[in-house]
């Protein structure tokens, strides 16, 4: 099994985050990943929509995907729109 | 809103009508103003309130509304007499059955001690003025709700449909569903802002639709393809709610509505263990309340193929959901222009100006606008026939496991589109058609086997648009119908005479008449046989018809032909006695100029016409409506050929045809009152109001006569 790659997630993932975002994880699909949210201090929808293609697409390929040292700010963003168990679900399945 | 709970409520919207339809009903037997017909229809109403009860579980309803019932049973077969105490128990029973309807519906209770006590004078009502019918007896104690009920003679037991989720009861609250654009984005705004903001208005439960996300290399990271649905508890004001997405409304679709949610706390997620909140440190008190997302929809495999039906879709059509009052009052309005514009084109005309004006000209174009509008606008409320057809699979399957048989159900044309008034009145009706098609229509498996075919039966349900019409067909490839039994089952009722002659069809129309069945056992949920003349009645309603088509051995099918929409009719205009009708389109089958010696007088007032080799009922419209007391010249006069829904024909006089033209449908009963003959009116250009003739109507008037007529005429 394949180290997973480790990708530390910007402070400011606004609709302006979300291409790059997008990019950055597609370039390590099909790769075990775990994503770090340490530093994460603002999230918008955009780049939550791509969180969580992301967890479907790496779901669909069998490839492990993990959000870890979730910010408190990313953790209350994604309360706000209903998903704070989202991504643990996620790599649990 | 969930499919399930969208049933629902149409199920008490319904039970609304059917209520104050008893009660009307109930009040004109108690002055004495009723007469069959009423009885008929308070019966049916209390019988439509229980069948629903009984598919969603409702079973206090259920077991009420079923003695109830059985007494209006035994008043409809004149086993017990109309009487002034009979219909004060009635009365009361009817307001108790409205309090345990709000009771299923808001979740409140009913006094059972009134409730109890207004079984017991049923039963009293019941048992005492007259022998016990076999389903009088009414469930007692706590014995389970169907063990009164014997299978009939197919076996049909009702089966209760267990839904999902219970029925809506206790809170009130905001359901709101936002659906973020790509533009709103795209302006600077997001989803997560606002629903912050959201939040701070109180307690919400926020679950988050992943459906549309696609795999990440085809995502628009641009996009929008994630929507919420949030509950939020509490009486706020909805400007509060709106004013948060008051900078965002063109940008999202979103839907505010007040919902009733469960009193008892909301259940967490149970597919998955409360898992910590991610891999994270607990949230420091936070200055601003934290909503609590009580449900979130997983990402999983499972939810990717989605068994519920919403995803698997293609990112569907930008849509928004717009209040249907808001709609209407559109198609009013359009309406009215439609009417305006050809008023304003008669008075131009009678000007003189030269058709090659500019004004004439200019007056041409806004026919075609108007005329264009008139067609967008009637779109608006055009909806696929899916709606209501997504409903039956289950249903029929519901129904095969209860009856024993194996049945798989085929669906056709699902996307055919009709306006809304219809679809929404269209689901009874099918309902109905395709239960009595796995129930009767159908043989056992084993009879199948017998008869050499295949075990599974076959049922197709379709839908197609015919000469500006929709059709709905049911067809079972089941044993057909016994026209024997059905006619023997007809002459022992006393719904026929056993020495008139009946050809097929007409045996087969049998099955449509009030009270005919041939269940010989009563089930809770169908077999009293309010079946197919309560379908008969929707469809005529809604001004369509009803035919059945059988092949014995071979099976069955019901074609039901209704008007794509209520707002409209292709009519033809005619005068008589100088007043101007309008003739369905739809029920005329051709226009003749009567010759002399065509139209022979049966007494002083009836008379038939030779069409061919038949002859048909002549009905002159300025006599029949009281325009003219004398009958006009045949042969000075023109005949329109119509056919009822029935399928009887008539012909009708008339003095004149002037044209044929689209008219906007105006009520009669709505502005004025009901006038029989007449089904509803409009406005002619000349401002002048037109009457809709009735076909069926005036047929009606003549058909009991006709028989003997035609039969007089054929031996003179």
């Amino acid at each position: 099994m394949s180290e997973a790659t480790h990708i530390k997630l910007a402070p400011a993932l606004d609709y302006r985050a979300a291409a790059p975002l997008r990019e950055e994880l597609l370039a390590h699909r099909g790769k075990p990943i775990v994503v770090d949210g340490a530093d994460v201090q603002r999230l918008g929808g955009q780049c939550i929509q791509v969180l969580a293609s992301a967890a479907r697409t790496w779901a669909h390929d069998g490839a492990g995907f993990s959000v870890v040292n979730v910010s408190q700010d990313m953790t209350r963003a994604l309360a706000h729109v209903g998903m704070d168990t989202y991504f643990s679900e996620a790599s649990a399945s | 809103m969930d499919p399930m709970d969208a049933i629902k409520v149409t199920f008490f919207q319904e039970c609304d009508e059917q209520l104050a339809e008893l009660e009307s009903g109930l009040m004109a037997l108690e002055a004495g103003e009723g007469d069959r017909e009423t009885v008929n229809a308070v019966f049916r109403a209390v019988h439509s309130v229980k069948g629903g009860a009984g598919a969603f579980g409702f079973e206090d309803l259920v077991k009420f509304s079923h003695t109830f019932e059985t007494v209006l049973d035994l008043m409809r077969s004149d086993k017990l007499a109309i009487s002034a105490d009979a219909m004060h128990v009635m009365l009361r029973a009817s307001d108790v059955l409205a309090d345990l309807v709000h009771a299923a519906r808001d979740g409140g209770s009913v006094d059972q001690g009134r409730c109890d006590a207004l079984m017991e004078e049923l039963d009293q009502l019941a048992h005492g003025d007259a022998a016990p019918a076999p389903s009088a007896a009414a469930p007692e104690g706590d014995a389970p709700l169907y063990a009164d009920v014997e299978p009939d003679e197919w076996g049909f037991v009702p089966l209760r449909v267990v839904m999902d989720d219970e029925p809506p009861v206790g809170e009130e609250a905001w359901k709101i569903i936002f659906m973020p654009r790509a533009q709103l984005y795209a302006k600077g705004s997001d989803a997560t802002i606002l629903l912050r903001e959201l939040a701070l208005l109180g307690d919400c439960e926020i679950e988050v639709d992943d459906t549309l996300v696609p795999s990440l290399d085809t995502l628009d990271a641009n996009g929008a393809c994630l929507s919420w649905t949030i509950i939020l508890h509490g009486d706020k004001d909805e400007a509060a709610i709106r004013e948060i997405f008051e900078f965002v409304e063109g940008d999202c679709d979103l839907i505010i509505e007040r919902t009733s949610v469960s009193a008892a706390a909301p259940e967490p997620p149970p597919v998955f263990a409360p898992a910590p909140v991610i891999a994270a440190a607990p949230i420091a008190a936070a200055p601003a309340p934290t909503p609590v997302a009580k449900q979130a929809t997983a990402p999983s495999a499972a939810a990717a193929s989605d068994s519920e039906g919403k995803g698997g879709q293609p990112a569907a059509n930008a849509t928004i959901r717009v209040d249907l009052e808001r709609v209407d009052r559109l198609i009013d309005l359009v309406g009215e222009l439609v009417i305006n514009q050809a008023m304003l084109a008669q008075r131009v005309a009678e000007t003189g100006v030269a058709r090659s004006s500019n004004v004439a000209l200019g007056l041409d174009e806004l026919e075609q606008l108007t005329r264009e509008l008139q067609d967008s606008v009637m779109a608006i409320r055009a909806q696929p026939v899916k709606s209501v057809f997504q409903r039956m699979p289950r249903l029929v399957r519901e129904i095969a496991t209860a009856t024993n048989k194996q049945v798989r159900l085929v669906m056709d044309g699902e996307g055919t589109e009709v306006d809304k008034t219809v679809i929404e009145r269209l689901s009874d009706p099918i309902t109905h058609m395709l239960r009595n098609a796995v129930d009767h229509g159908l043989e056992s498996t084993q009879d199948r086997i017998d008869a050499g075919k295949p075990a599974e039966g076959t049922i197709r349900l379709a839908a197609l648009h015919r000469s500006g019409r929709i059709v709905i067909e049911v067809s079972d490839d089941g044993r057909g119908i016994n026209r024997e039994r059905v006619r023997a089952k007809a002459i022992e009722k006393g719904l026929i005479s056993p020495d008139v002659n009946m050809t097929d069809e007409e045996i087969d129309n049998i099955i449509f008449l009030p009270g005919f069945s041939t269940a010989s056992a009563i089930s809770d949920i169908s077999g009293r046989g309010v079946g197919m003349d309560v379908v008969k009645r929707s469809i005529q309603a809604l001004g369509g018809r009803i035919s059945i088509t059988s092949n014995p051995g071979k099976g069955s099918t019901f074609t039901l032909s209704l008007p794509l929409t209520l707002a409209v009719l292709d009519g033809m205009v005619v005068s008589a006695a100088d007043q101007t009708l309008i003739a369905p389109l739809t029920t005329i089958i051709e226009t003749l100029q009567p010759k002399a010696g065509e139209v022979r007088r049966l007494g002083p007032n009836r008379s038939v016409i030779a069409v061919r080799d038949a002859f048909v009922p002549l009905v002159d419209v300025g006599v029949a409506l009281g325009f003219r007391k004398e009958a006009a010249q045949p042969d000075s006069c023109v005949v329109l050929l119509v056919e009822s829904e029935g399928g009887g024909r008539a012909a009708l006089l008339v003095d004149d045809i002037q044209g044929q033209r689209q008219v906007v449908i105006k009520s009669l009963e709505a502005n004025y009152q009901r006038v029989e003959g007449i089904a509803a009116a409009t406005i002619l250009g000349d401002g002048r109001v037109a009457l809709i003739l009735d076909v069926d109507g005036l047929i009606a008037q003549r058909v009991s006569e006709t028989r003997a007529e035609t039969q007089l005429a054929k031996a003179g």
